[in-house]
């Protein structure tokens, strides 16, 4: 399984905001495949009868780079979206997101039903339009729960056709995972392209 | 049956009468200017009226999917675009003022883009259906269901959306809802809106901290037609149980959608249709049996007989249950237990 490893970087958060920032030129760049959610597992049964015929979960894969500063961590995702959504701007309108997911423990939780109430995760995820991040706990599905204050800085940049987000925090964690949501495609909840397994995490 | 609402010890329930309602928006502009004021949520209309036959808000409201097959399997629906149901308009004001009677520029409503607006609430008002002299049409007052199988409450993955045990009254948690709108896809009624600004899904709230105050709905307690009444379903001496249950007058909107709904309609009587020659068709009123059993369900015909049959016993001199009911001449009647007056609360801070 593929390694993401986060060099240690001189400088601030500040500096890598953009994902244009001259430090990602240098990162390392790893491609993690991503997967469709199994659809079985959606927690509910209208879900799972709605979306027997649609096509779901066809993000391909993920570019991921990751930095660390001080306790921060930074990753920049970059992943392909011919035909973005910026914003929820009508009923049957949804954003492109992401998210990276953390065992909350920094070892070992279960990823598949996005943690158990023994081994929860800890996800921070980012919205197209949404005025910032959130960080979140969940111990299963339908659980995901946001805190009230977060820590976390992100930004995202759609530019011929991928989307470029960088998102910082602190985390001590050995293991990650991503997730990648298309709006185009109706995607939200648990219906989204994901790691359907951890990877390691290093931290320089 | 796919279901996650456990039963709830009480339901509270509603009877509206079609016959008594003169589509005057009162109950409409009561929910309003009680829920639906805040950012986000002035396109909202808890509670509509529209014309029927008719396509209804959003429009051809009944086509949208949602709600259970006969298997109980849930059926896929969608969620109609803000220009289906109508924006809240902005109004060209400035061009109203500014014109003279050599050049009149009328009030035209603007949609947020400029556009002019396709589709809004009740927009076939009054077009209803049938060739004169044979034309008709009713009123049709839709809130919340508070459905006994809410497909909402099915369809949320994070349990945001839930039946109280108490009254079974449905409610969204906004603090859970996480703006993913597959209840309002579930719902067959179309009756939850999408706040955008909040990105939380929105709906009738059955105005609860009125009823915990003893305070009937707005939407009940200022109708001016005295078209509502409310109650538990349980009390075998109050209206509702007496329409549904004993008289079986008042029935479900589409019980085809299969999510058990707890808002029940007395069906509208029509005068006798005319045929060809000119003479009343003494076999057929003027609103189609058929057309009432698709809204109504089988039970429509006999509800209208039973109805017939208590209005004759009436212009015959004589008492009945259900005509007395139907008037409800002591207005507070209709209200159950929610008798309090408003008005002689006191008044909470607003948060």
């Amino acid at each position: 399984m593929t390694a993401v490893t986060a060099s240690k970087t001189s400088g601030t958060v500040e500096d890598l905001r953009s994902p244009r920032a001259a430090a990602w030129k240098n990162a390392a760049e790893v491609k993690l495949p991503l997967q469709p959610t199994p659809l079985d597992a959606q927690p509910s049964a209208y879900v799972q009868k709605a979306w027997a015929n649609r096509e779901r979960g066809n993000v391909p894969s993920v570019a991921v780079r990751a930095l660390s500063v001080g306790d921060q961590l930074v990753l920049r995702l970059e992943w392909a979206a011919p035909d973005p959504r910026r914003l929820i701007n009508d009923n049957d309108v949804y954003a492109d997101a992401c998210a990276v997911i953390f065992p909350s423990n920094g070892k070992d939780a279960e990823l598949s039903t996005m943690g158990s109430p023994e081994r929860p995760v800890t996800t921070w995820y980012w919205r197209a339009g949404a005025p910032g991040p959130f960080l979140a706990t969940a111990t299963g599905l339908g659980t995901v729960s946001r805190a009230a204050k977060h820590g976390l800085q992100a930004t995202g940049e759609w530019q011929a056709g991928f989307w470029n987000v960088v998102i910082a925090g602190p985390a001590k964690s050995t293991r990650i995972g991503v997730a990648v949501w298309s709006g185009v495609s109706g995607e939200r909840a648990g219906l989204k392209s994901h790691t359907p397994a951890w990877h390691d995490l290093k931290v320089g | 049956m796919a279901k996650k609402a456990a039963p709830s010890r009480r339901q509270l329930a509603m009877v509206f009468d079609l016959n008594k309602c003169l589509g005057c928006q009162t109950c409409s502009l009561a929910c309003k200017t009680a829920w639906t004021t805040r950012a986000g949520m002035e396109h909202q209309w808890w509670n509509i009226v529209n014309t029927f036959p008719g396509r209804g808000t959003p429009r051809d409201v009944f086509t949208h999917g949602g709600g259970y097959t006969k298997k109980g399997e849930p059926i896929p629906g969608d969620f109609p675009g803000k220009r289906l149901w109508g924006e809240a308009w902005d109004f060209d004001y400035e061009g109203v003022f500014g014109s003279n009677r050599d050049e009149p520029i009328p009030l035209h409503p603007r949609e947020h883009d400029g556009a002019a607006p396709q589709w809004g609430p009740n927009w076939d008002e009054d077009m209803g259906g049938g060739e004169y002299p044979n034309s008709y049409f009713f009123y049709l007052q839709q809130i919340c269901m508070n459905c006994s199988e809410p497909a909402c409450v099915e369809a949320c993955p994070r349990e945001s959306v839930y039946k109280r045990e108490e009254d079974g009254i449905v409610l969204i948690d906004e603090e859970r809802c996480h703006g993913y709108r597959f209840c309002a896809e579930a719902c067959p009624y179309k009756r939850i809106y999408f706040n955008e600004q909040r990105n939380v899904a929105q709906k009738c709230i059955s105005c609860f901290p009125r009823l915990e105050a003893g305070v009937a709905p707005a939407c009940i307690r200022q109708c001016p037609g005295r078209v509502r009444h409310i109650d538990y379903l349980d009390n075998v001496d109050g209206h509702i149980y007496k329409l549904v249950k004993k008289w079986k007058v008042a029935l479900p909107l589409r019980p085809d959608f299969g999510v058990e709904p707890n808002v029940y309609y007395v069906p509208p009587t029509s005068p006798l249709a005319f045929k060809d020659n000119g003479e009343f068709d003494d076999l057929n009123s003027r609103i189609p049996m058929e057309y009432l059993k698709e809204m109504f369900g089988p039970g429509v015909e006999q509800a209208l007989a039973t109805i017939e049959a208590e209005r004759e016993k009436v212009a015959a001199g004589k008492k009945s249950e259900l005509m007395d009911i139907l008037i409800s001449r002591n207005w507070n009647d209709l209200l159950g237990p929610f008798t309090v007056d408003p008005a002689q609360l006191q008044r909470q801070p607003v948060r």
